[in-house]
């Protein structure tokens, strides 16, 4: 009977077989077994074959690596949101208004900027949407009450520093009274207010990213939302040429304004401007190269399945 | 851990068995069989044994260790014993519940 009830094994499917077959006829050599014992692997087989469990490595490291790449333009796009709220900082000042309107190419690269960042925002937004709804509907699948925490906190960091912002308005520069522009106390509530956007970009990123780890977020909604991803990274590029375009046209046509001191606090120009193109296209490349990664997983992860 | 919630199915309860049984320790299947033997009194077949454990695995609650035996130990995870726990205080509170209403009845 025992020996019956090994060969059953050989019924059961293969990636079960590769994944379990050593192990259990291991076990099966350990003891004496039944007519229901036999039985109980038939049925096994039958449910083995109806509800497989076994997932193939290869597509556990498929998703994986989708998951990551999807990840990682979350994060290359925070990057560039961080960068882009510094490039409106330095454009907002009166000179650079005026550059714009009066330089056709300044203008024209200014308003690739605006335009490259709405629809970086827009493929972000359509594309963490359905792996946000997936992780969720898997964590209260699961009786799990840390993944929901973590989705809220973007929206809460978020009203956490417009609440800030408006505590230094409304409080903080009414109670300090009349301080210079580029004042010891104005500059350190402008560093205040930089360091709150960074690091609440940074948790925001952060809390996406651990909430769509610890749980298992569909394979399909992680493959749709690679194509927002590449999307959003070719957004990006286009806000990275406007950025880069607008700092070599400003030279171009008004050298003096670029080699002045109107860069984020009193910096020069061209400094602050190097800078913020520096992370945006470090932003960029991040994006662009995950997307590749991740539309090439996909693609042989889609390839798979149909076999 | 409703059946719902992990569809276990008919796998419900040897999963349920096979948490209790690693929740002593790191067991291979064998081991397991006659642990859940012992303290449940009932004896999982090879395969509604595998099933279970393979449902148990594919939702992260197990794990196997490493080993150089064909035998394959397997542990609970930080996962499945928060299951676990939770799934034991749901039976506690019903067989509260149930064993009250017995002494009323």
């Amino acid at each position: 009977m025992s020996r019956l009830v090994g060969r059953l094994v050989r019924l059961y499917p293969r990636a079960w077989r590769g994944r379990y077959e050593e192990e259990f006829l291991a076990m099966l050599e350990q003891g004496r077994w039944s007519i229901r014992d036999l039985f109980d692997v038939a049925l096994g087989v039958v449910d083995a074959w109806l509800r497989p469990q076994v997932v193939y490595e290869g597509r556990l490291v498929m998703v994986s690596r989708i998951r990551g790449s999807v990840l990682a333009v979350l994060w290359a796009w925070a990057g560039m949101v961080v960068a882009g709220v510094g490039f409106r900082k330095l454009t907002e000042y009166d000179d650079f208004v005026r550059a714009a309107r009066d330089n056709m190419l300044v203008g024209v690269a200014f308003d690739a900027v605006i335009v490259g960042a709405v629809v970086a925002l827009a493929a972000v937004t359509v594309g963490g949407a359905p792996v946000s709804f997936a992780a969720l509907r898997k964590a209260f699948a699961e009786g799990r009450k840390d993944v929901p925490l973590l989705l809220c906190m973007p929206p809460l960091i978020g009203a956490g520093f417009v609440g800030y912002v408006l505590v230094l308005v409304k409080v903080i520069y009414p109670a300090v009274g009349s301080v210079s522009v580029h004042g010891t106390v104005n500059v350190a509530l402008f560093l205040s207010l930089v360091g709150a956007f960074v690091l609440a970009a940074l948790a925001s990123a952060w809390a996406v990213t651990a909430a769509v780890r610890r749980v298992e977020v569909e394979a399909r909604a992680l493959r749709f939302a690679l194509y927002p991803a590449a999307i959003a990274a070719a957004a990006m590029a286009v806000v990275l040429v406007g950025t880069t375009v607008w700092g070599l046209g400003l030279l171009a046509q008004a050298p003096a304004l670029f080699s002045g001191d109107g860069g984020i606090l009193a910096t020069p120009t061209y400094a602050t401007w190097l800078v913020i193109v520096v992370v945006m296209a470090v932003s960029t490349v991040v994006a662009v190269v995950a997307s590749i990664r991740g539309l090439r997983a996909g693609n042989v992860g889609h390839a798979s399945s149909r076999l | 851990m409703g059946d719902e919630d992990l569809g276990l199915g008919r796998f419900s309860d040897p999963a349920l068995f096979v948490l209790v049984s690693l929740a002593g320790g790191e067991k291979h299947g064998y081991a397991m069989m006659e642990d859940i033997e012992e303290t449940c009194g009932a004896r999982p077949g090879p395969g509604t044994l595998y099933g279970a454990i393979a449902r148990l695995e594919r939702r992260g609650l197990v794990e196997p260790v490493a080993s150089e035996e064909r035998r394959r130990p397997y542990r609970l995870t930080a996962a499945g014993a928060s299951a676990l726990r939770r799934r034991l205080r749901e039976l506690q509170g019903l067989a509260h519940v149930g064993l009250g209403r017995l002494a009323t009845a």
